[in-house]
């Protein structure tokens, strides 16, 4: 009646997800759609990673256009690519910007109890 | 120098299936052995709202305190020893110390503290302790046992403890403290000296409405599982649907069905063990009288904890994740998921 | 003794207008891997591409070409030598594709590896001799080359552990 599994996530299968404050832009006034998120991180991708990193799929989970916050989702092997190229995102549209992770995990559940977001005074 | 950029943090994930009938599960064990909890969520398909028993469990979290600039050393005075540590009730937790940054500090129940320190801190201390197997760079694990002879007010090792922490490294702290009997009773004259306030772990129920979800979720794999339950947990399940999408192409695993209400409970605070295992007898009894076909309680542990499950040592680095999910369906059956990151030791 | 490790690339560049090959110099190649690497890479690749990446070996008449990688980072740069489809050269646009033969851990292996293969050309295409003459060729042209293929092949072996295996 007790069985008990250990499992080593594969490579292929595995999904990384990245709870990420999005773009600490200069001019405040500035309002990004998800839409337009998505495709500003695929720049960013095509920029340090060429067409090949641009075809590296990853979702959008969640976002959140007042704070600027997004939920992304990754395949393990895209991890590295799109948080290199998510910190060297420099600039939208010609104003500073600047990506802030929050929190990594392979787990969509662990983002979703971060103590550090325990705001007590 | 190159590094391989398609490399990523591994992690475990442990799953075990297992009746609450049977005498040797490890639930017990496990629910006691984390002793920081900073969250715990429930969701179960098919009610729209809780029943009073449950809901007053849920209620039932005793508060806990938190003490601002608390120095290390009171937790070897001699009028806390007795009072909180040889009882043995207490938990204490350093609160917004990071881990691999601060030195935090520990105080489990069962009377041992834990320190992790930098290298300097912990040369200053000069208790012998361990290295830390996650950080190499002169990160190390202090652990002493308040409860043990040597350790008496009056010992050698107490007082070298207590010179240490007083004289060499007087660490101070913002603290998480609570105890078993409620904190103000027990520990009065600790609390008259320094600034503190009494929190209530905060509850938030929410019911959701044209759920969609695995109409089988026994038989899903166990990453998919978790992945849902965090999508609802996160609020993602409203967008779910499309596979085509441009921005996301996150679906629900399996065949699906549509739950026409669900409801999602969520406390958060400095947990004790001890109430979540009241919470899961009453979800257990809940369960067979209702409707509802099963039922998800997942337990976060603090993310910057000296301990993780098993006395281990939890380390953040890299994705380090401490947290349980328990399953239960209907019957005495139940499905334990335990996640550990790659570093975090943890032996079921 | 530490080296730094490098990959040979034995490339054929194989162009529709057979007289514009002699147009091509071993710049205009390198600039070509170059624009292909960092557009299927992006900084990244380019990036890799400043340091031990340069062409070691041209024959404008053959068309062969020896690229030469870094070892930690040539499958990265190998993958984007299929989207090169034109080299320029002296402001004109050649049409052309790269043809990946072999792969070397040093000049010497991949030489032999040229050696053998224009061979095994030669083979092929001398059955098709038409007139008296090319027979002729021919016929010497076997004289000498199978002793020497032989010999080739036995000293192939000896240094096969240099060889990359694909």
């Amino acid at each position: 009646m007790k069985g008990v599994s250990t499992q080593k996530k594969s490579t292929g299968y595995q999904r990384v997800v990245l709870k990420n404050s999005a773009p600490v832009l200069e001019n405040e006034s500035t309002r990004l759609s998800a839409v337009e998120f998505k495709q500003f991180i695929i720049t960013g991708l095509k920029i340090l990673y060429g067409e090949v990193g641009a075809a590296l799929t990853f979702d959008v989970l969640k976002y959140d256009e007042d704070s600027r916050t997004a939920f992304l989702r990754v395949p393990s092997r895209g991890l590295v690519k799109l948080w290199s190229s998510l910190t060297l995102l420099g600039s939208y549209q010609d104003q500073a910007c600047a990506f802030r992770i929050l929190q990594v995990s392979p787990f969509l559940l662990a983002l979703t109890g971060n103590s550090r977001e325990l705001q007590l005074d | 120098m190159s590094v391989d950029v398609c490399e990523a943090p591994h992690c475990q994930l442990v799953c075990e299936n297992s009746s609450f009938l049977d005498e040797e599960n490890s639930l017990v064990s496990l629910v006691q052995q984390l002793h920081f909890n900073y969250k715990v969520s429930l969701l179960i398909p098919d009610c729209s709202s809780a029943p009073s028993h449950l809901d007053s469990v849920i209620n039932s979290f005793s508060s806990f305190v938190l003490i601002k600039n608390m120095p290390v050393s009171e937790f070897i005075d001699k009028d806390f020893l007795e009072t909180a540590v040889y009882p043995g009730s207490v938990c204490a937790l350093s609160y917004r110390t990071r881990i691999g940054e601060d030195n935090c500090v520990a105080l489990m129940p069962n009377g041992r503290l834990r320190l992790s320190l930098d290298r300097h801190s912990y040369h200053l201390l000069g208790i012998e302790g361990k290295v830390s197997k996650f950080r190499s760079k002169g990160r190390h694990i202090v652990s002493v046992d308040l409860t043990d002879s040597s350790m008496a007010p009056g010992g050698r090792g107490y007082d070298r403890l207590l010179s240490g922490l007083t004289c060499r490294l007087p660490l101070t702290s913002d603290f998480l403290l609570s105890h078993q009997q409620g904190v103000q009773s027990c520990l009065k004259s600790l609390l008259s000296r320094y600034d503190w306030s009494e929190l209530r772990p905060e509850v938030s129920t929410k019911v959701l409405h044209q759920l969609t979800c695995p109409s089988d979720l026994g038989s899903c794999d166990a990453y998919s599982v978790m992945d849902w339950l965090g999508a609802v947990d996160a609020g993602i399940s409203s967008s779910i649907g499309s596979s085509s999408s441009f921005l996301s192409t996150y679906t629900c695993p399996g065949p699906q069905r549509m739950a026409t209400t669900a409801l999602s409970i969520s406390v958060s605070g400095f947990l004790l063990p001890h109430h979540v295992q009241i919470l899961i007898m009453e979800v257990r009894q809940f369960l067979e009288q209702s409707s509802s076909p099963w039922a998800s309680l997942t337990v976060h542990g603090f993310t910057d904890n000296v301990v993780s499950c098993c006395e281990n040592e939890h380390g953040r680095l890299r994705g380090g994740v401490n947290f349980y999910t328990l399953l239960m369906s209907k019957g005495h059956d139940y499905k334990l998921l335990i996640v550990t990151g790659s570093h975090d030791s943890c032996s079921p | 003794m530490v080296r730094i490790k490098s990959r040979y690339l034995l490339c054929e560049i194989n162009v529709t207008d057979k007289s514009r090959l002699l147009l091509l110099d071993d710049r205009a190649v390198m600039t070509a891997v170059r624009t292909a690497v960092a557009r299927i890479h992006g900084d990244y690749g380019a990036a890799q591409c400043i340091i031990g990446v340069s062409v070691k070996y041209m024959n404008a008449h053959t068309g062969m070409v020896f690229l030469r990688f870094p070892k930690r980072c040539y499958k990265l740069l190998w993958s984007a030598l299929p989207f090169i489809t034109c080299m320029e050269t002296r402001g004109q646009k050649i049409p052309c594709f790269l043809n990946c033969l072999h792969v070397g851990g040093t000049i010497r292996t991949c030489q032999k590896f040229l050696i053998r293969y224009n061979t095994q050309q030669l083979h092929r295409l001398l059955p098709k001799c038409k007139n008296e003459d090319e027979k002729h060729v021919r016929t010497a042209l076997l004289k000498c080359l199978l002793p020497g293929e032989t010999r080739e092949t036995s000293a192939e072996e000896a240094d096969s552990e240099e060889d990359e295996v694909v």
